[in-house]
């Protein structure tokens, strides 16, 4: 159990640069996951950790041991790679014991640790066979199998998830969190799916392009996004954003026709701006016929299309031709071409500069800097 | 037709080759390992070096003159006495040989059998690509069985056929006599290679996707059309790669020449491999350098082919044994 | 099925399937026949069966059975032939192996450049890579490996490598020089199928704590078991099938002549070699061929099981 350092890493293949001084802190026995769209750099930075990469600049620590030029098979990880990479020509069993027989350990002790680890893992009756010969889910847990069996200082998981079918996905997540929990290693977990990581870490980093946009709980990088990328990656559905011209002198800007007025010091940052993009969460609004009260801000729109959920529906209002989604409750489904009210709290709405894309409150230094937030692209 | 060079240049942006992790050196195990394949390659540079070398000199090279710095005694006798057709420098008119015919045979053959085996293995590689016909398994079967077989039982039969058609029919005719000796050497030899060629070309034809012919089909083209003109343009790296292998083939064969152009005409007609037999069976020691500088004219074209299309060649016999 | 055969498919198949015919088939069914009869100097108008000559038809047959039992120079062919073709198979898929996994470890221009050079031999004329290993193994001074052997000191007077300490001069002069030629099949196959191996798994090997050693133990090796296999037998058949090289330093006096002689060069030699006091012997020549053609088709037999025959062979589709 380590604590795993990144120090200004960047990593270039040719021209691309898939990863730019990227600094991070992952704390010993931490679940955290690396969230991004395709191709944002979170499997290179994953493979950088597990040595698999060099960096091209940079530097990265387990707890004080500078590993940055070690190879894998001298830094103690366990990899669960997206496709599993099972070998083909050995057994379940051979599989998993694999990595305790290239430590020359003694036969009994190995096939004690296979064992333990298929059992917790409830593979114990699958030892005998090949890996063509096992379900999706299997194999993926014979890949957890062999990563952990040697122990590793850090679990590193590669979109573990994301060839299984969605009623799989969902079970194995809580195993997950639960073995983690039981085991206490260091885990970083790759992951395009935003709502697995904010089920499962403690600690998310959003990444994209190759450049950290967010580090923060899941209750942080939700509630306060800190840019536009954020506020509309996190959350199913996004946030809405509008966009809205600064009135200059009262702190106010003028969003689709309404006056929203913002406190300190969010409207003292407004007069900087000429115009301003304001967002909110489809929950925290509601839909009503009639304008809100004090406190509130209220957009008119043309319902435009409603979705059952069954638990709750969405419905999705066109705002001056900018789609807007609330989540309303099951029972409520407006006819489409009427015209509602979405009502928020002005205390939900959240402010971005349209040229840096920040979320203002980070501006005015409402929430810690922490490592590795650097400014977008 | 593309141009040579079109053909076997590389495409520029290849993929990066991914074969282990980055953060292990292959500098380290590249220096250990060069060491070892350079010392088990030595023996074989060395030959070849010294075949050269030995060619431009009175006597054999055998290296350690040049070792122990006692200098070798350069001359180009060999040289002038072979392209003169002398076969020997030590007496010169005692032994003469047409070489520019041997050269012309060699060429003749080795064109021959690129030609037939081109031409019968694309046109049959199709038919058994895309066509079905009875028995089409069976025939394939037969075919890579026929491959297995030992050339050496093959050859009394074959050379029986020669000597049978050459009684009946050229004995008479002198002229023509030298034209089907070369022509069937090249068709016996050429045939040794059908088996494999057609495998290959039937490989390469079925890499091509069904519709590109579908639609000439269904307009009404001909087989023998959409072969020719839709087919064909899309395997050239296939012929190219099949065309190379069967002229080396028919270039550097010695048993078909043997049998067929020198011991079926009684030792009349030369080809360079022929030619280098009889010098090295015949003449003294002292000759081994003319025998190298036959040698080394004989080998010419394989090193031009080889040092132009090296990379090609191995990707290409690979490519054709995976099937 | 239709069973007419439609003349485009004729035009198609007719160049190459002449040639099987009259080179293959024909030849085939000829060279049995003459092993049944008494043809001994090419002389087809003098071809009768043994049974003309009052002696069973399969008097060849016995003759060669009578000269294995008997004369010590078949004798020698046979242990020639079994020791030349099973030692220089291991060579040829281990020497093939060993190149292949070098050539896939080490940087990629310095294993394009080894491979390529070990290739030469198969494309370099046979004439030309016989007289290559002629100078070499010469018995005189100017032998070159005498001539480095007696400048390193370590031997005083040259060796006669072809004729030394019968049979392991004769057999390992031919061995090395068919060897050298053999590696490369087995060094382009086995390059081949190591590149096709998925880099995930050798970086899970990696991960798992593997050392290079450890990777080629574990992963690349497994992988070509398949490989392995398929080189064998088809090296294997070619070794009992080739000849060339060897029957020209068996001309050239480089080797031993009996010891030297592997069964295909012995038919070879007998069909058709008069020097050197030989006589030929067509009749007997074919009967020895007929034998190694009856190993040579039940290897081919396996070698087409082992390409897993069926399954490469895939239906065309469409009716046409």
């Amino acid at each position: 159990m380590v604590r795993v350092r990144l120090e200004r890493v960047s990593k270039r293949f040719g021209r691309v640069v898939a990863l730019k001084e990227v600094t991070l802190e992952f704390e010993d026995g931490s679940f955290s996951a690396l969230l991004g769209p395709s191709g944002s750099g979170k499997t290179t930075l994953l493979y950088l950790i597990a040595g698999i990469y060099k960096p091209s600049t940079g530097r990265i620590y387990f707890d004080d041991r500078d590993v940055t030029m070690l190879p894998p098979n001298k830094r103690n990880v366990g990899l669960v790679f997206q496709n599993y990479a099972l070998y083909p020509h050995m057994t379940v069993y051979e599989n998993i014991a694999f990595p305790l027989r290239l430590r020359k350990l003694p036969k009994r002790v190995i096939d004690e640790k296979v064992r333990e680890v298929a059992k917790m893992l409830h593979i114990d009756s699958l030892l005998d066979r090949y890996p063509s010969q096992l379900s999706g889910g299997q194999q993926q847990r014979v890949a957890m199998a062999r990563a952990l069996v040697k122990e590793p200082d850090v679990l590193l998981l590669d979109e573990p998830l994301s060839n299984l079918d969605a009623l799989l996905r969902v079970k194995i997540r809580a195993e997950l969190k639960r073995l983690q929990r039981d085991i206490g290693i260091t885990t970083i977990y790759v992951t395009h799916d935003q709502s697995e990581a904010l089920a499962l870490a403690d600690k998310i980093v959003v990444i994209d392009s190759g450049v950290v946009q967010q580090v923060g709980t899941p209750e942080e990088v939700y509630n306060n996004p800190r840019n536009l990328f954020v506020a509309g990656f996190i959350g199913s559905p996004p946030a809405n954003l509008l966009t809205g011209r600064v009135e200059k002198g009262s702190g106010c800007a003028i969003v689709a026709g309404q006056r929203v007025c913002p406190d300190l010091p969010i409207s003292a940052l407004l007069e900087l701006l000429e115009e301003v993009i304001v967002a909110f969460r489809p929950e925290h609004a509601r839909l009503d016929e009639a304008p809100g009260g004090a406190g509130m801000v209220s957009f008119e729109g043309e319902v435009y299309a409603v979705e059952t959920l069954g638990r709750e529906n969405i419905v999705t209002l066109m705002v001056d031709s900018v789609p807007v989604k609330v989540i309303t409750p099951p029972d409520m489904m407006p006819r489409e071409g009427s015209r509602m009210f979405i009502v928020v709290p002005v205390s939900k709405l959240k402010f971005f500069d349209p040229k840096t894309e920040l979320n203002l409150e980070y501006l005015a230094g409402e929430h810690g800097e922490t490592t590795g937030m650097q400014q977008r692209g | 037709m593309l141009s040579l060079r079109g053909l076997f240049s590389r495409r520029e942006g290849r993929v990066e080759e991914r074969r282990d992790v980055e953060t292990v050196s292959v500098t380290r195990r590249t220096i250990v390992l060069s060491a070892i394949l350079g010392a088990a390659s030595l023996p074989l540079v060395l030959v070849y070096v010294l075949l050269v070398l030995t060619s431009f000199s009175k006597d054999v090279v055998t290296g350690v003159e040049l070792l122990q710095g006692r200098g070798v005694e350069w001359t180009l006798a060999n040289w002038a006495a072979l392209l003169s057709g002398q076969l020997s420098t030590i007496l010169p008119g005692t032994v003469t040989v047409n070489i520019y015919s041997a050269i012309l045979n060699t060429l003749l053959i080795a064109f021959g059998v690129m030609v037939v085996v081109v031409v019968a293995s694309t046109l049959a590689g199709y038919a058994f690509s895309r066509m079905r016909f009875p028995g089409r398994r069976g025939l394939m079967q037969f075919i890579i069985l026929l491959h297995a077989f030992p050339g050496v039982a093959l050859l009394i039969g074959v050379y029986m056929v020669y000597l049978w058609l050459l009684n009946a029919f050229f004995a008479r005719a002198p002229g023509l006599r030298d034209a089907y000796v070369i022509a069937y050497t090249i068709l016996a030899r050429a045939s040794l290679e059908i088996p494999m060629s057609i495998w290959l070309m039937k490989g390469f034809f079925d890499k091509i996707p069904w519709e590109v012919e579908w639609s000439a089909l269904v307009d009404g083209a001909s087989r023998l059309r959409v072969w020719w003109e839709i087919l064909l343009p899309q395997v050239k790296p296939g012929i190219a790669a099949l065309a190379i292998f069967s002229f080396l083939a028919g270039w550097e064969d010695f048993v078909y020449v043997y049998v067929f152009t020198y011991l079926g005409t009684g030792g009349r007609m030369f080809t360079l491999a022929t030619l280098i037999e009889q010098l090295v069976s015949r003449i003294e020691t002292a000759e081994l350098p003319l025998a190298a500088a036959a040698g080394v004219l004989y080998l010419l074209p394989t090193l031009i082919f080889f040092i132009l299309t090296q990379r090609l060649l191995l990707e290409a016999y690979a490519g054709g044994v995976k099937g | 099925m239709r069973l007419r055969i439609r003349p485009e498919l004729l035009v198609f198949l007719a160049p190459a399937f002449t040639l099987i015919i009259v080179f293959f088939v024909a030849p085939l069914i000829l060279s049995f026949y003459v092993s049944f009869t008494h043809l001994e100097s090419w002389d087809l108008r003098d071809m009768r069966l043994w049974t003309a000559e009052n002696r069973t038809l399969l008097y060849n047959y016995y003759r060669l059975f009578y000269m294995l039992t008997h004369d010590p120079d078949m004798q020698k062919v046979v242990l020639t032939t079994i020791a030349f073709t099973f030692i220089t198979l291991v060579l040829n898929v281990l020497g093939g192996l060993g190149l292949a996994l070098a050539a896939y470890l080490i940087e990629e221009r310095l294993s394009t450049l080894f491979r390529s050079l070990w290739l030469l031999p198969r494309l370099t004329p046979v004439a030309v890579y016989a007289l290559l290993w002629y100078y070499f193994f010469l018995g005189g001074p100017q032998g070159t490996l005498n001539a480095l052997l007696m400048a390193l000191g370590v031997i005083r007077k040259p060796v006669d490598w072809g004729f030394a300490s019968p049979p392991l001069g004769p057999w390992a002069v031919i061995i090395y020089v068919n060897a050298l030629v053999g590696v490369s099949f087995g060094m382009i196959i086995f390059y081949s199928a190591l590149k096709s191996v998925p880099w995930e798994h050798v970086i899970a090997a990696r991960v798992d704590g593997a050392s290079t050693l450890q990777v080629v133990r574990y992963i690349l090796i497994p992988s070509l078991r398949w490989h392995i296999m398929f080189v064998t037998v088809w090296q294997l058949l070619s070794l009992l099938t080739t000849y060339a090289h060897i029957f020209l330093l068996v001309d050239w006096g480089l080797v031993d002549r009996w010891w030297s002689t592997t069964w295909s060069l012995y038919v070879f030699m007998k069909a058709f070699y008069t020097g050197a006091g030989e006589t030929t012997d067509q009749g007997l020549a074919a009967a020895a061929a007929t034998i190694l053609v009856a190993i040579g088709a039940a290897l081919g037999l396996i070698t087409l099981r082992l390409m897993r025959f069926h399954e490469a062979m895939t239906e065309p589709r469409g009716e046409v």
